[in-house]
């Protein structure tokens, strides 16, 4: 397309869904709190995650610490796991082992 | 004519030599130069696939990016396709953004996997993608074209650009462009897509997520099963318990095979139960296959089934050399999807 002397092209490119998601509130503390370990199934990552947890633990006391394996890091986490640990956990930490 | 409204963001310039060199700049291409996707070129793209520009090829099912017709158009363009190949494209699109595929994974991952297009049924020959001499290399537009516009879009649309979401470790060159035909005046059995249950007059396009493949060369033997122990060789590089890889039989070897009388699914079978090693072997060779609990000794499989291995045919004339090509993630992580060109 010439516009005068220009010439036009098009853009190639599709753009990132724009975030709609809310973040959800951040606690002050992890006393009290029930913490999520979400390993993402690769070699260490629980390893890493309990290493995690435990100088975490150092500072804070938890109420209770929930485990899961999302089981193979090259597919997203199952929702039953999502849903589950949304339900029970006040913050979740994952990791990628390798 | 079809394509009337884009919605594209258009990009002035002066010259046409400054467009390369700017999306170059903007990471918008292969590092190669590209044809200039001006709204005239896209709209040729639409108009041959009876397409509007807003029509949905596909949504990404990770990212959850929508992919138009003129999208689609643009890259194809852009890798200097005829407009006659933007229907493979399309297909092709369609194909990478089923579940099944994993695109995200597969392009994200230091795996490093290309995608493998193999265009089946008569739209082949109409398109002149090539089957024969040289059928991984350059020189024949189809082939290079297509293959190239399919990883533009997976650079463009879905983000997967190399060093940033792209994370191989090492890639391999069927990641610029990998797209090939069957070789069916040569083949003795039905090709790919009849076995996958469309009728040899339909035209489809099957994507894998191919790794790179290991050459396979036999001079001496004639008889099936003293060709097929090089295939069997290299299937060992590959690992155990896959799902699905590649066996792209070359004319030579497939002359042999022919002249012996044996099936696809006869030489499967002979894939399948030559490529087997103990588990201690396999542990040895550096994979993770558990030992028994007992202790005792198991055979372990390249392929987990016979017809895991996926037979093409197709190469030169001359040249007794094939192919063994592994699939991203042991073939389990990401399966391969053909679709009918509409």
């Amino acid at each position: 397309m010439v516009l005068g002397t220009k010439l036009g092209v098009l853009d190639p490119t599709v753009q990132p869904i724009p975030a709609h998601a809310v973040v959800a509130e951040r606690p002050t503390t992890l006393d009290g709190k029930v913490v999520g370990l979400l390993a993402n199934g690769k070699m260490n990552s629980e390893e890493l995650l309990a290493a995690v947890s435990d100088v975490l633990a150092d500072s804070y006391s938890f109420r209770t610490v929930v485990t899961r394996n999302k089981g193979n890091a090259s597919r997203p986490c199952p929702a039953p796991i999502i849903e589950e640990m949304a339900k029970e956990c006040d913050v979740i930490i994952t990791a990628s082992g390798d | 004519m079809t394509g009337a409204n884009l919605t594209s963001t258009v990009l002035e310039f002066d010259d046409e030599s400054e467009i390369a060199e700017e999306y170059l700049r903007r990471g918008w291409t292969d590092g190669l130069p590209i044809t200039p996707p001006t709204p005239d070129r896209v709209r040729a793209c639409l108009a041959v696939g009876g397409r509007s520009p807003s029509d949905i090829v596909g949504t990404e099912p990770t990212k959850g990016r929508v992919i138009t017709a003129e999208k689609v158009a643009v890259n194809t363009v852009m890798a200097g396709c005829l407009p006659e190949y933007f229907p493979v494209v399309v297909t092709a699109v369609e194909a990478m953004c089923a579940p099944e595929f994993n695109l995200h994974a597969i392009t994200a991952s230091t795996m490093g996997a290309a995608v493998l297009t193999v265009v089946s049924g008569p739209i082949a020959k109409e398109l002149e993608i090539n089957s024969g001499v040289g059928v991984f290399g350059p020189g024949h537009r189809a082939n290079s074209t297509i293959g190239r516009a399919i990883r533009l879009i997976i650079i463009n649309a879905t983000g997967s650009a190399s060093g940033e979401i792209d994370k191989a470790t090492l890639g391999h060159p069927g990641k610029f462009s990998w797209c090939m035909a069957e070789a069916d005046e040569v083949s003795p059995w039905p090709p790919m897509h009849v076995d996958r249950g469309f009728d040899a007059g339909d035209s489809t396009v099957s994507i894998f997520a191919g790794l790179s493949g290991t050459q396979v060369a036999n001079h001496h033997a004639q008889a099936p099963e003293e060709i097929l122990v090089s295939f069997r060789d290299a299937m060992f590089a590959v690992g155990p318990t896959q799902k699905e890889l590649i066996a792209v039989l070359c004319p030579e070897h497939i002359g042999n095979i022919r002249a012996a009388g044996w099936s696809k699914s006869q030489v499967q079978q002979f894939l399948f139960e030559t490529s087997q090693r103990s588990d201690a072997d396999w542990r040895a060779a550096g994979e993770v296959v558990p030992a028994s609990p007992d202790g005792s000794s198991r055979m372990v499989p390249v392929a987990s089934e016979p017809d895991n291995v996926t037979i093409l045919v197709a190469g030169g004339a001359a040249g007794a050399f094939s192919s063994i090509i592994p699939l991203w993630g042991g073939g389990a992580g990401s399966q391969s999807v053909t679709k009918r060109i509409q």
